[in-house]
């Protein structure tokens, strides 16, 4: 199990996560929902190592992450999915996969994860050679979906997957989701998309200006009450 | 082997055989061919840290300065034979370029400014420490290069072979380095550093050995300067024509390619000496200037990839 624990963390003078604690079960599908600003990214970003974490901690196992290099994570079956999904735009489809495998333990597995993800994605197999710059948003977030599951994580972090693309792609993706998290891959969802991340979520976090104003399964949310919290008409 | 590399292995031989048996007896053209292939290696050197490593030096005389003078001193204090000095000369130069570690957090022109600073501080450290240096008196009578399976390679074209040996294994080295799975990640790394971390790259480490890399190739280039002019002084070391013309020669034969560098040098240079020289004797660099603003306006891959793509 992920947990993160009164986690404080920002960058530089200007702090985001203000004390959050936020726990990630095994095999389970967490969301994280919440308004612009609310320091989802950001969490991501010190869970990662991507920024330092201030007070607090990360621990994986009851392993902790805190002060660990981002470079490990992958190792340690952590991958990210991040905002913007961050392709590398010069290289075609098939080496920004194999970058996903950089770290020599993941490389014997290259060529099998390759086709597990050509697999999961044919549109991706189609356009190997292609250079990832000239993908459109669909094909590119996919490509970062393939991206980090070409290590074989155990633990997923995904931060808005379905920013900016069609509802038909958004619906393959959180198929493709839905599909990992049965094979037991935990999976951390950063979404805005709350109707989307509701329905596949097993719990869900909202947060909001750094902080977690509520924790519950998906299937017990109150829509009203979240709507509410969201738009900030209640404490 | 393949097509390439049987073709790399022709044109080696080709080098090694033609010049000097052309040029041999002419001192004068010999001289000149050798001062354009350490113009060349240096060349060689720093299109390695920019395109692999994605960081724009201005400060390559550094690392020439140290090599030269590490590998002169070792050879005249310690009495080192001269082919094991160059090599050491290298690591030398890799240890003083570890200085420069902190430097790698910056990135475009910070890194270049900070890196441009970093050499004055050598060519200051060279001049005071006399003790060591002899300061701006220099370093006179340098060992020459020994006689090695009864070639001479002290004579100009003894010389040659070396350093055309030394390229071709700074070029090999270089092919290497970008092929393998380092040089996809330090591509990768021009898109997003921060996305190569997270798929596992240890960035800073490859960044760092890519300035090790070019700081070691850059010190045997000094070191072989050393040992064939017979002569160092601080401001000649470490002038700022050892950082400048290479990065001319590299941006004018087409920096992102392998042997861009090497004719980009052998151009310059020779244009340099051989028509600027005779038409303006005193500042005939500022037409290299003149050469490079038209070259970066015209043909901003440089002549390689312009020669490739008339041909193609």
């Amino acid at each position: 199990m992920l947990s993160v624990t009164d986690l404080r963390a920002g960058y530089g003078a200007i702090n985001i996560l203000w004390d959050v604690s936020l726990r990630f079960p095994l095999g389970q599908l967490t969301a994280i929902i919440g308004p612009n600003g609310a320091g989802k990214t950001t969490l991501l970003r010190a869970i990662m190592g991507l920024i330092p974490v201030t007070l607090g901690d990360v621990t994986l196992d009851s392993y902790s992450l805190r002060g660990r290099n981002t470079w490990d994570m992958a190792g340690m079956g952590l991958a990210l999915i991040p905002e913007g999904r961050m392709v590398f735009a010069d290289m075609s489809v098939e080496d920004n996969l194999a970058m996903g495998a950089f770290p020599k333990p993941h490389r014997p597995a290259l060529a099998r994860n390759l086709e597990r993800v050509f697999g999961l994605f044919p549109r991706l197999h189609e356009r190997r050679r292609q250079l990832a710059g000239s993908l459109s948003g669909g094909e590119a977030q996919m490509l970062a979906l393939g991206r980090g599951l070409m290590s074989e994580p155990r633990l997923l972090l995904i931060d808005e997957p379905s920013l900016g693309l069609a509802p038909v792609i958004v619906h393959e993706i959180f198929a493709i989701l839905r599909g990992l998290k049965e094979q037991g891959v935990t999976i951390v969802l950063v979404e805005q998309n709350t109707h989307m991340a509701l329905a596949v979520a097993d719990s869900v976090y909202l947060m909001r200006s750094g902080r977690v104003l509520l924790n519950e399964r998906a299937a017990a949310v109150d829509s009203q009450r979240l709507h509410d919290l969201y738009f900030a008409r209640e404490g | 082997m393949n097509q390439r590399n049987f073709l790399f292995a022709v044109l080696l031989l080709a080098t090694y055989v033609l010049v000097p048996a052309v040029f041999g007896d002419n001192n004068y053209v010999m001289g000149l061919i050798i001062s354009a292939l350490i113009v060349a290696g240096i060349a060689i050197a720093w299109a390695l840290l920019g395109n692999l490593g994605g960081m724009v030096s201005f400060g390559h005389a550094a690392f020439f300065g140290v090599g030269s003078y590490a590998s002169a001193l070792l050879t005249m204090k310690l009495g080192w034979p001269v082919l094991l000095a160059m090599p050491m000369a290298g690591l030398i130069a890799v240890l003083f370029s570890a200085a420069m570690l902190p430097a790698l957090r910056l990135s475009g022109p910070y890194f270049a400014l900070a890196i441009l600073a970093y050499a004055q501080i050598f060519r200051i450290l060279a001049t005071e420490m006399d003790w060591l240096t002899q300061g701006a008196k220099g370093l006179s009578r340098i060992p020459t290069l020994p006689v090695l399976f009864g070639i001479d390679l002290g004579s100009r074209s003894g010389s040659y072979l070396v350093i055309v040996t030394l390229l071709a294994a700074f070029i090999a080295c270089y092919a290497w380095v970008r092929r393998s799975h380092y040089g996809t990640a330090l591509r990768a790394m021009h898109d997003s550093e921060q996305a190569t971390r997270v798929v596992g790259v240890n960035s800073v480490m490859l960044k760092a050995w890519m300035l090790f890399l070019s700081a070691f190739m850059t010190g045997v280039i000094g070191a072989f300067n050393a040992h064939t002019i017979n002569f160092l002084e601080p401001d000649y070391a470490f002038g700022g024509g050892w950082s400048v013309l290479p990065i001319v020669a590299a941006i004018f034969g087409g920096y992102r390619t392998l042997s861009g560098p090497v004719i980009g040098a052998l151009c310059i240079y020779l244009i340099d000496q051989l028509l600027f020289k005779s038409l303006l004797p005193t500042g005939h660099q500022i037409m290299l200037g003149v050469l490079l603003a038209a070259m970066i306006l015209f043909a901003p891959d440089g002549l390689l990839p312009l020669f490739r793509r008339r041909h193609a």
